[in-house]
């Protein structure tokens, strides 16, 4: 990188870091994920089931991982008559984070895709440094909450989406137990 | 998502579990077709690089007999030339056949077929043969985690300046990289989960790595998935922030100011690195 670049960097090194205690990020709607997931959809049609308490010890056993809900939320993804897909939006809790997302699931099983819809986490900073730098125009302290929305990307230690893995097994399981045969 | 600076085009972002952790694109809206295939190639990568996955071509490589030239993608090619690059410059302290010592400490899954011990390979033993061949010359287990991270970020940055897309940003679970005019303000998440700073930064790649909280202890020892000098564990308290023209180099470099920051000085000069230390303890 030319140094003048990096000199750039350093000049404005650091700006007052204001955290709300919550921090939320919603990346997509239901809708704008069940049109990201299943594109050759005409449209997605709630689908309301019931999981005995035998499917939810089922779910578990096969997924390794409790389903806690007995009504998830499911999409059937319709092209005319046909059902090319099924859309369920679940939700995962971890130690500091909610996450919902989207999962795809053909016809047949197979996990066609996987969206983040949001991600919050509970556990924000704290204000270390009271001088504020103007550097977002028109901002003041004021707008912190606001400027958490503004500050999506984060660096440091990665965060594992383990959650999610076990996550969309378990939505595997369901289709399995409860969707395979309205196909 | 979408979100705004003043003056700036709308941006939409989205975020997928990929790699392992969350990868999240973030583009002006009128790009936002091209969201899809920059997604695409980080799961190119994933597919190719992954050291869970036993069709993977890491999977391949530890499976494939001992000197016998494996045909890998021309991407896990690439990575493993950087790897390579880096293990020389480092005297061996960047090591891409840790693998060994994450599955014994538990950060990897058991999915080799040998004795762990048997692993005795180290990288100075990969040789790449052409931009799709690769022959290990003693049993090893390849690990090119945060690199292969570092190198995905890169292959979608690169995809999306292809296509005409005039700013964006590609965040792997906290390697990333951005490219346009604008700037981005980016929160750096301490070792101890707090966010204390923000930076403003340009078009550039930055990584940051920490363990504070992904230690075990075994054998009386403290474990961590950062190996060093010695193929020791190292046990850092604080976050190592790189900032560098590519993320690949920005990932690597992290893991090497970690282990021996004597080592990493005359390294960051060669690789157009730099460390972003905190702002009260002044620049490197």
């Amino acid at each position: 990188m030319a140094q003048m670049k990096w000199s750039h960097v350093i000049a404005l090194p650091v700006l007052a870091t204001v955290s709300a205690p919550v921090s939320a990020t919603e990346y997509l709607s239901v809708a704008d994920a069940q049109r990201v997931l299943i594109p050759q959809a005409q449209n997605f049609i709630p689908f309301a089931v019931t999981l005995s308490p035998a499917q939810l010890a089922q779910i578990k056993k096969a997924s390794g991982v409790p389903q806690h809900s007995a009504q998830p939320k499911i999409w059937r993804a319709m092209n005319g008559k046909a059902t090319i897909g099924w859309v369920i939006v679940d939700e995962v809790i971890g130690k500091h984070e909610f996450i919902t997302y989207a999962t795809a699931i053909s016809p047949d099983g197979h996990v066609l895709g996987v969206e983040i819809l949001s991600y919050r986490e509970s556990k924000g900073g704290q204000v270390r440094d009271p001088k504020w730098r103007n550097i977002f125009r028109g901002k003041t302290v004021r707008d912190q909450f606001k400027l958490n929305k503004d500050i999506p990307n984060i660096s440091g230690a990665t965060l594992s989406c383990r959650n999610i893995t076990d996550g969309v097994k378990r939505l595997l399981a369901i289709h399995a137990l409860a969707l395979g045969r309205e196909g | 998502m979408r979100w705004r600076l003043v003056g700036k085009a709308d941006l939409i972002t989205r975020c997928r579990p990929l790699l392992g952790t969350f990868v999240e694109i973030s583009v002006p809206d009128a790009h936002a077709d091209a969201i899809d295939p920059a997604f695409a190639a980080i799961a190119h990568v994933q597919q190719c690089m992954s050291f869970h996955a036993p069709d993977s071509d890491l999977g391949r490589l530890r499976d494939a007999p001992v000197g016998v030239p494996v045909a890998v993608d021309r991407d896990t090619v690439a990575v493993l030339r950087v790897a390579r690059a880096l293990y020389d410059s480092s005297h061996g302290l960047f090591d891409v056949t840790i693998g060994r010592e994450l599955v014994r400490d538990g950060f990897l899954p058991r999915v080799s077929a040998l004795h762990l011990r048997q692993y005795t390979g180290c990288a100075a033993d990969i040789e790449i043969i052409d931009d799709n061949h690769v022959c290990c010359h003693r049993p090893m287990l390849i690990d090119l985690g945060g690199i292969a991270k570092g190198y995905a970020v890169d292959r979608a940055v690169e995809f999306l300046i292809a296509h005409q897309v005039d700013e964006g940003l590609v965040n792997a679970g906290g390697d990333l990289r951005s490219f346009g005019e604008r700037v981005w303000p980016i929160a750096l998440r301490d070792a101890d989960d707090v966010i204390r700073w923000t930076i403003d930064l340009p078009a550039c790649a930055l990584a940051s790595s920490a363990n504070l909280h992904d230690r075990r202890r075994s054998r009386g020892r403290i474990r961590t998935a950062h190996i060093g000098d010695g193929r020791k564990a190292v046990a850092a308290d604080h976050r190592i922030s790189v900032i560098a023209d590519r993320c690949i180099i920005a990932d690597a470099m992290t893991k090497i100011a970690m282990a021996s920051p004597a080592l990493a000085v005359p390294m960051f000069n060669t690789y157009g690195a730099h460390l972003l230390s905190d702002p009260n303890e002044g620049m490197m």
